[in-house]
């Protein structure tokens, strides 16, 4: 680092707190904003960070003009938030930020308008990805990591402010800005596993009168639809997890192909479990090749393949949540190989071919190098039957699969498999 | 000297002044407090000109005791000539002020005694009764002993009154006791009250101690006990003596000043009531007594004492109250050897509050005038008129110090070592003492007495360990408790001041270290700190764990001893491969029996136990956690967390690999593969997958009842639902069993059945597929918990 004056380091932060006071008394909501991002690693706040660590006394220069001392409980924490983060020292940069947060709040608190929403957005961003961080430096020390969890309590505080702002009139200028906090609830509570937590919040956003979803941002709403569609992936409720995560993927700024992706991660599996496959392409586009093998094995009706696929990426599917439902498509898998069966037998013999005898199923799965003996095929047969994957019936006297001779194998055209 | 100690100790500070100050220290604060509020105290409530006169001269003389014990201590020789000065009498109430307190405070242990010489030191201090068993401990008999002397002198008259009183006194206190807390204050009164019977007040006192120290010699364990005799009665008529004082006996002990009556039961309660607040805490025990002290002065300087109502009177809100109390019901007989025997480090720890020499001497004390306790009574009653008779006012206010010391030595001390095992031998000497103190005796009658109240004791006692003064294991407890309680508070108050967190504790200094050396223990939920004396070591719960396993008993049975055993290794904070056999037996016999809550409860610590690198046998119950949470919560989170945990090790595990299985037929409804895997089942995974039956046949019957036409042959689906297990012996009679269990299954769930043209019976698949339904289960109950049935549970497990 360069030698810093002294004097230098003064006028930066004089500049700094001038800018400040400026964006507050002009209502700039984004000035402000880009006063508060500490991560951004801008570099007007990296050499006002140099600043404060050369010119330890900034304290004395907020409370020597009346013009920046009432602005000094916000502040003050601030610098000595950036000046920890600028040295490395995570912990406490977060913790002189959530004061900082916490001042600031009671600022917002009393404005009419919704002009600092866009610097109360930062600041929520700031206090996760700080938490975040301190949480890393926390494990990485053998302490245990609490800040995130600490983050999460101040935004659903945060929250409580923006919603609890417009009760009096019906609508408030901020309640917009809930939806981004609640966006960056969700991330903490899936980082922290506690997704059961998302509830509450949720109830409130879609019950809540005084929320009119479509007002919200965009951005705010695509982000929402994902993590609720990610819920409802977990319960394993695919008709909703389909429509919110084709909500998010619809409108979602096709220039963002990362968050396109992570949409795609948890739709393509939702998609496939409701008898849709994606094209090749989109799987290529979005680098999701883990799941070219699985939807190979569902048209080709290759039981090995699903499970050698499944086994390849396991540790990747059970992280992500989505292994329980991609293995529920050997079920779509075994339909596809009777079908292929069935098919063959209509080429043969079209008169008999709706008559298929276990022998054959257990003789296809064998070429599959997939051992099963007669009872557990049987199953597997009276269960795609019981499921509607299959129309007809079995009958266990002669083991033949009876199969209708109208639409034997109904395709589930978006709909899940029957449990 | 101890009562002195106390007494200083007590009013302005408590125990940690004690504790910290060396003996010679405490003596010196003593004399300086609490002389001078005793005479004026006593002289005021009882109008005996020459009682505050007496003390004075004691309390002077106490120093120049404490220096010249120190010296004497050691020869035994001295001891017996101070004896002879002194009186038995004397010597008696040190002993018992002593007595009261070490027993109140569960013997808090004499680590730094001299373990068991001291009865023997005892025997020819005997004028010195304090001096026998250590250093320390002779310096505080010396003082003691000096104002026993004293007040002989000085005492002339009441002897009979004195007597008398203490008699009733005791006998009012016993009741009293006895009422509220039971046996252990009992005990200590009991042997008091007697020794008073015996003697008429009219017995020579000189003669008769001279006697009794004769006799000493010769049993020096009697010879202790007759003095801890005497000490009793001398307290109690101190206590008589010293209501208006602020002793801590007072407050128990006091009772009408010169008169015989006793204190009115209502105040007992009151008293017990106080106390009873403060069991665990040494500090608000101290404060409680020296509350209740200024309480019952006050009202005996009103003259409100028997008016009051005490029933109706709100307690206050002091710490301490107990230590009076404790001391009368713990009653030192049986610690005695307990005391000696090695005490835990932990004592030393915990001592914190109060002094570690004073405490453990103390507790040796305790255990010598305990042994002398029987015998001495005969010898002590002859004694003991005398000492009561003239020492009344003296002898009281010097004794009651000597209580309070000792109190609070037994509250400071901890007393974890009292052995178990030793209770027995401790038992057989003690009523060896008995028969020697018996013979003795000069009444038959009270011999009598004696036995049939030291019995009623022992049946009291036997539930409470703390109380039992007969088993030397309680006095230890007492003291833990006390220094846990005193921990924990040190503990809050650090927290309120500088955020100090729990780890600040020094959980080592607070952890019990079990004596008790009975395999079989029943489970009892702790409602207050462990008593080491019911807390089995290491080794005793190994043997207990390899008893649990070889046992025939049923499930109940097993449940309880390893709660039990649980239970000792937690507040032992045993954590090693014991634990995890212990848990992991318990585990399996919960699964064996389908008690699940008990199998989560032992599968959680498993978890952790195993997490903290304790060996066992991880693999298989991974694989019976894999199979709770796919069976039995079906939380699609937690199930994938728990796979996702799954090492590559642990997942080529055979009982892994089949609860993976397991799984995977569980999430495909595939119930053929469901019940294979039921049959090949390793380790226990049967028995979760037990509970998963019901649920996955229903599931089956109606798959099947959709998809097959016409019939299944019910052979097929007991074959294929688990029905005949017995298949693979190939024993047609099981077969047969497993079908008409089947058919019984089928029936009860609504399935149509239909008996085709060769006999066999069949399942009309179509008639049932609208017909089946889950029955409500026989053993629902209305809390929806069918574990909780009684009934069913019994029927299971026995």
């Amino acid at each position: 680092m360069a030698y810093l004056s002294m004097g230098e380091s003064h006028r930066r932060i004089t500049d700094y707190l001038n800018r400040f006071a400026d964006a507050i008394n002009y209502q700039d909501g984004d000035s402000l904003a880009r006063l508060f991002s500490v991560s951004s690693d801008s570099p007007s706040l990296l050499s006002l960070a140099d600043a404060l660590n050369v010119f330890q006394d900034a304290n004395r220069l907020i409370k020597q003009s009346e013009k920046f001392s009432q602005f000094g409980e916000v502040v003050a924490p601030f610098f000595r938030s950036l000046q920890c983060y600028r040295l490395g020292n995570l912990v406490d940069a977060y913790g002189a930020f959530e004061k900082a947060s916490n001042a600031f709040i009671q600022e917002f608190r009393n404005w009419e308008s919704g002009w600092a929403l866009e610097a109360l957005y930062v600041i929520a961003y700031e206090i996760r990805v700080l938490a975040e961080r301190a949480d890393r430096e926390l494990a990485s020390n053998g302490k245990s990591p609490e800040k995130l969890k600490g983050a999460g309590s101040f935004l659903m505080k945060v929250f409580g402010v923006l919603a609890g702002s417009c009760d009096l009139q019906g609508k408030g200028p901020k309640r917009v800005g809930a939806l981004y906090v609640t966006c960056q609830l969700f991330k903490i509570y899936f980082k922290l596993g506690t997704v059961n937590l998302c509830r509450s919040v949720i109830r409130s956003i879609e019950t809540a009168r005084i929320f009119d979803f479509e007002e919200f941002p965009i951005r705010d709403k695509v982000t929402y639809m994902y993590y609720t569609g990610r819920l409802e992936v977990l319960n394993e409720n695919f008709p909703a997890a389909d429509q919110k995560l084709s909500y998010a993927l619809t409108h979602c700024c096709l220039s963002k192909e990362a968050n396109i992706r992570m949409i795609l991660k948890y739709l393509i599996p939702v998609k496939l479990s409701i008898g849709i496959l994606p094209k090749k392409q989109l799987l290529e586009n979005y680098d999701l090749v883990e799941y070219n093998n699985i939807v190979e094995a569902l048209k080709r009706g290759d039981l090995r393949l699903l499970r050698s696929a499944l086994q390849e990426n396991e540790d990747q599917f059970l992280r992500s949540g989505v292994y329980l439902v991609l293995e529920k498509l050997e079920l779509q898998v075994y339909q596809r190989l009777l079908k292929k069966i069935y098919i063959i037998q209509k080429q043969k013999d079209p008169s008999k071919a709706h008559q298929v005898k276990l022998e054959v199923i257990v003789k296809a799965l064998k070429w599959l190098e997939i051992e099963m003996d007669l009872d557990e095929v049987e199953c597997i047969v009276a269960i795609l039957i019981y499921k509607n994957l299959m129309k007809g019936y079995f009958a266990h006297k002669s083991k033949v699969v009876v199969l209708s001779k109208q639409d034997p194998f109904p395709k589930l055209n978006g709909k899940p498999v029957a449990s | 000297m101890l009562g002195l100690h106390t007494a200083g100790g007590y009013p302005s500070s408590g125990y940690n002044n004690q504790p910290t100050a060396s003996n010679s220290g405490s003596y010196a604060n003593y004399t300086s407090y609490q002389y001078p509020n005793y005479t004026s105290d006593t002289s005021s409530a009882y109008g005996s000109g020459s009682a505050p006169t007496t003390f004075q001269q004691q309390y002077k003389q106490w120093p120049e005791y404490y220096s010249q014990t120190e010296v004497t201590c050691a020869p035994g020789t001295e001891h017996l000539s101070a004896a002879g000065n002194s009186n038995h009498g004397s010597s008696l109430p040190s002993v018992s002020g002593g007595y009261p307190t070490p027993t109140n405070q569960p013997q808090p242990q004499p680590l730094p005694l001299p373990p068991p010489p001291p009865p023997p030191s005892l025997n020819p201090t005997w004028s010195q009764p304090g001096g026998a068993a250590s250093g320390a401990h002779d310096n505080y008999w010396n003082q003691t002993a000096p104002s026993f002397q004293t007040h002989l002198a000085a005492p002339t008259q009441p002897l009979y009154q004195n007597s008398l009183d203490s008699k009733t006194s005791y006998e009012n206190f016993q009741e009293l006791k006895t009422a509220p807390q039971g046996q252990n204050s009992q005990y200590p009164v009991y042997q008091v009250s007697q020794n008073y019977q015996p003697t008429s007040p009219t017995v020579p006192s000189f003669d008769a101690r001279r006697v009794s120290k004769l006799q000493i010699p010769t049993n020096p364990r009697i010879a202790s006990n007759a003095a801890l005799g005497i000490a009793k009665t001398e307290k109690d008529g101190s206590a008589a003596n010293s209501l208006p004082r602020p002793a801590y006996v007072s407050v128990a002990v006091q009772k009408p000043k010169d008169k015989p009556t006793m204190y009115p039961k209502s105040l007992c309660g009151y008293v017990e009531r106080a106390f009873g607040r403060y069991k665990d805490d040494d500090k608000k025990r101290e404060a409680c007594e020296a509350f209740m002290k200024e309480i019952i002065t006050e009202a005996i300087a009103e003259g409100t004492l028997y008016t009051r109502d005490w029933d109706s009177m709100p307690l206050f809100t002091l710490p301490d109250s107990h230590s009076v109390n404790t001391n009368y019901k713990k009653s030192p007989i049986r610690r005695s050897k307990s005391r000696w025997e090695p005490l835990p480090e932990v004592k030393m720890l915990d001592k914190p509050v109060s002094a570690s020499n004073e405490t453990g001497k103390f507790g040796s004390w305790d255990k010598r005038t305990f042994n002398g306790y029987s015998a001495t009574k005969d010898n002590s009653l002859s004694s003991f008129r005398f000492s009561a008779s003239q020492q009344k006012t003296p002898s009281k206010s010097a004794q009651r110090p000597m209580k309070r010391q000792r109190i609070v030595n037994g509250a400071g001390l901890t007393n974890n070592d009292d052995d178990a095992s030793s209770d027995g031998d401790k038992d057989q000497s003690l009523t060896a003492y008995y028969s020697g103190a018996m013979a003795l005796a000069d009444n038959p009658e009270e011999k009598k007495r004696r036995e049939s109240r030291s019995k009623r004791f022992e049946r009291g006692q036997g539930h409470r360990p703390d109380i039992n003064y007969f088993k030397p294991k309680n006095a230890g407890p007492a003291n833990l408790y006390t220094k846990r309680a005193s921990a924990l508070m040190l503990s809050k108050s650090f927290d309120d001041s500088a955020n100090q967190a729990v780890e600040d504790i020094d959980w080592d200094a607070l952890t019990v270290k079990g004596t008790c050396q009975e395999i079989e223990k029943r489970f009892l939920r702790l409602t207050s700190a462990p008593d080491p004396s019911t807390v089995r070591p290491e080794d005793v719960l190994e043997k207990a764990l390899l008893m649990v396993q070889n046992s025939q008993k049923n499930y109940l049975y097993k449940c309880d001893q390893l709660k039990s055993i649980r239970q000792d290794l937690t507040v032992q904070r045993i954590r090693n491969q014991l634990t995890v056999k212990v848990y992991e037996t318990h585990a399996r016999l919960a699964m064996e029996v389908g008690d699940l809550a008990e199998f989560n409860q032992c599968q959680s610590q498993l978890q952790i136990l195993y997490s903290e690198g304790i060996e066992g046998c991880l693999m298989e119950f991974a694989a019976y956690n894999l199979l709770c949470v796919i069976l039995h919560s079906n939380n699609k989170r937690d199930l994938l967390t728990s796979m996702s945990r799954l090492t590559q090790e642990a997942k080529e595990d055979g009982a892994v690999k089949h609860a993976l299985a397991v799984r995977a037929a569980v999430t495909s409804g595939n119930y053929v593969a469901f019940f294979k895997l039921y049959k090949s089942a390793p380790n226990l995974n049967t028995c979760l997958m037990d509970l998963y039956v019901k649920k996955m046949r229903y599931q089956a019957a109606v798959c099947m009842s959709k998809s097959y036409r016409p019939t299944v042959p019910i052979s097929y689906i007991s074959q294929i639902l688990g029905f005949s297990n017995a298949t693979a012996e190939g024993n047609g009679e099981k077969v047969l069993t497993g079908l008409d269990e089947c058919l019984e299954w089928l029936k009860a769930h609504g399935a149509s059945l239909i008996t085709d043209n060769t006999g066999e019976m069949q399942l009309d698949a179509k008639a049932s597929s609208s017909t089946l339904f889950m029955p409500e289960p026989e053993d629902a109950v209305a809390h929806g918990d069918s574990s909780l049935a009684v009934n069913d549970f019994l029927a299971r497990t026995s």
